[in-house]
C-alpha cells in the first residue's frame, strides 16, 4: 500500500532511472516528480499526455472493432528509454506513471516488471 | 487577482488554519496556511466519487466522517490505497478550485480552528491552485474557444458528420448520458465523474462536429465539421454579447487576452506571475 510520495521513491529506486513522474492522464497535470532541476514538469506532462492520447487514438484506428486499452507505452530513443504506465484508480484516471531510464545502465525488462509491481500496490 | 485569491492568499501568510466559508458556493479549508481540501456546491467530493465508484456505501462514509479518526479507519480497511486518497484529494480540490476561485459576490466568512475528515492527504499553496486553474482554463479554450458550451445542455447531433470517429471513455459516458437537457455539470454528477473532464469532453466533441451548437452561423448548415479558424473567428463573438455566468467569465477573459484564441498556457502562466508582481508592487 503506497502512497504518491514513497511510490515515486520507488519508481527511482528501478536501476537505470533518471527522473520519475506522476501524471493525472485527464488533465495533463504532473502530479508529482522527482527532481526539479532543467525539467519544466507542467509541460512535458501536458506534452506526454497529449503523446498518449495520439497513441491511443492512433491504435483505435489500426483495431478497428476493438476497444483500446494501454496498458504501457516505451518509446526508447538515441539517449534512453521512456516507460510510461497507465493505472486505473477508484478516482478520476488513469494516472500515468512515467519514468526515463539510462541507455547503458538499464534493463527494460526489469524495469517494466518492477513498475508493474510498484503500480499494483499504488491501486487497490 | 480576484478578491478571493487575495484573501486566501493572506490567510496563508498567516499561516490560518480553519474553514473559509463562501457563502453557499462552498467551503476552503486551510492548515498551516496551506489549503487541505475544497468543497464545492457544483462539483462532487471525494466521498460522493468513492460512493459512485461503489467503493463504500454512503452511509458508511458518514459514519467514518463523523467519527474521530476516520480517515486513518478509511485506510486501515483497505478499500483504498493512501496514493489513491492523495489522488482523489487533489483532483477533487483542483476540480473545486476551478468553479470556486473565480466565485465573486458573496462574503467569505472564516472560521478558525475547523478542519475537514479528509484534510492533510495533500497541500497545495495558494500560487499553485491559482496557476493549475489558469492552466485549465487555458486547455479548455485550447480545445473549443467559446465558453457557450460549459453552460448550455449537451445536445449530440444525430448524424455523424463523416464517416467514423474515435473517441475517449469521457466522450463516450457522455455521449452516452446526453438526453438535450443535461448540462455539463449536470452531466458530470449523473456519471459519478468531476467536472473539469467532462467540460474538456464536451468542448472536443464540440471542436470535432458532434454536438449541436446554439445558433449555428448559415455557413455552418453545409452539414461539414466546422474548421477550426472558423470556429475560431465566430465564436468569441457571440461569446461576449451573451453576459456569462460567475464562474465562466474568466474563462472568456482568458481566451481573449492575445490577439489570437490560441491559449498557449505558458503566455497565460506569464502574464499572470506578472500580474500578480504587479500588483504586490503597488
Amino acid at each position: 500500500m503506497l502512497g504518491i510520495d514513497s511510490c515515486l521513491a520507488e519508481v527511482m529506486a528501478i536501476p537505470g532511472a533518471l527522473d520519475a513522474m506522476l501524471v493525472d492522464h485527464t488533465s495533463g497535470m504532473a502530479v508529482a516528480f522527482s527532481n526539479d532541476s532543467g525539467v519544466d514538469a507542467d509541460r512535458s506532462a501536458a506534452a506526454l499526455t497529449e503523446a498518449l492520447r495520439a497513441t491511443t487514438d492512433g491504435l483505435a484506428r489500426t483495431c478497428p472493432g476493438d476497444v483500446v486499452r494501454v496498458d504501457d507505452m516505451l518509446v526508447t530513443t538515441d539517449k534512453g528509454h521512456h516507460l510510461l504506465r497507465l493505472l486505473e484508480t477508484v478516482f478520476e484516471g488513469p494516472l500515468v506513471l512515467y519514468v526515463r531510464l539510462d541507455l547503458e545502465r538499464s534493463n527494460i525488462a526489469l524495469a517494466r516488471h518492477r513498475l508493474q509491481s510498484i503500480s499494483s500496490r499504488l491501486t487497490t | 487577482m480576484t478578491q478571493l485569491d487575495a484573501l486566501l492568499s493572506s490567510l496563508a501568510r498567516e499561516r490560518s488554519t480553519g474553514a473559509l466559508r463562501i457563502g453557499r458556493n462552498g467551503t476552503i479549508f486551510l492548515a498551516d496556511g496551506r489549503v487541505t481540501y475544497m468543497e464545492c456546491s457544483q462539483t462532487p467530493g471525494v466521498e460522493r466519487l468513492l460512493s459512485a465508484r461503489g467503493v463504500l456505501s454512503e452511509t458508511k462514509l458518514r459514519s467514518l466522517q463523523a467519527e474521530e479518526g476516520g480517515c486513518d479507519r478509511l485506510l486501515a480497511e483497505g478499500a483504498v490505497t493512501p496514493g489513491e486518497l492523495q489522488y482523489a484529494v487533489l483532483g477533487v480540490v483542483l476540480d473545486a478550485a476551478f468553479f470556486l476561485l473565480p466565485v465573486t459576490g458573496s462574503r467569505p466568512k472564516f472560521r478558525p480552528g475547523e478542519r475537514h475528515w479528509l484534510g492533510g492527504q495533500w497541500y497545495f499553496d495558494v500560487a499553485g491552485l491559482v496557476r493549475e486553474c489558469a492552466r485549465r482554463r487555458a486547455q479548455l479554450a485550447e480545445a473549443w474557444p467559446s465558453a457557450d458550451m460549459d453552460t448550455l445542455p449537451v445536445r449530440p447531433v444525430t448524424r455523424l458528420p463523416g464517416h467514423g470517429v474515435t473517441l475517449n471513455r469521457i466522450q463516450w459516458e457522455v455521449l452516452v448520458r446526453a438526453d438535450g437537457k443535461a448540462t455539463p455539470v449536470e452531466l458530470a454528477r449523473q456519471i459519478g465523474r468531476p467536472c473539469y473532464p467532462v467540460l474538456l469532453a464536451v468542448r472536443r466533441l464540440a471542436a470535432a462536429g458532434l454536438l449541436e451548437l446554439p445558433e449555428p452561423p448559415p455557413e455552418r448548415r453545409t452539414g461539414r465539421r466546422a474548421t477550426a479558424p472558423e470556429a475560431e473567428q465566430k465564436l468569441p463573438k457571440r461569446a461576449a454579447r451573451r453576459p456569462a455566468p460567475a464562474p465562466r467569465a474568466d474563462t472568456a477573459g482568458a481566451s481573449s487576452l492575445g490577439p489570437a484564441t490560441t491559449g498557449d498556457p505558458t503566455d497565460l502562466a506569464l502574464l499572470m506571475r506578472l500580474k500578480k508582481a504587479l500588483e504586490e508592487l503597488s
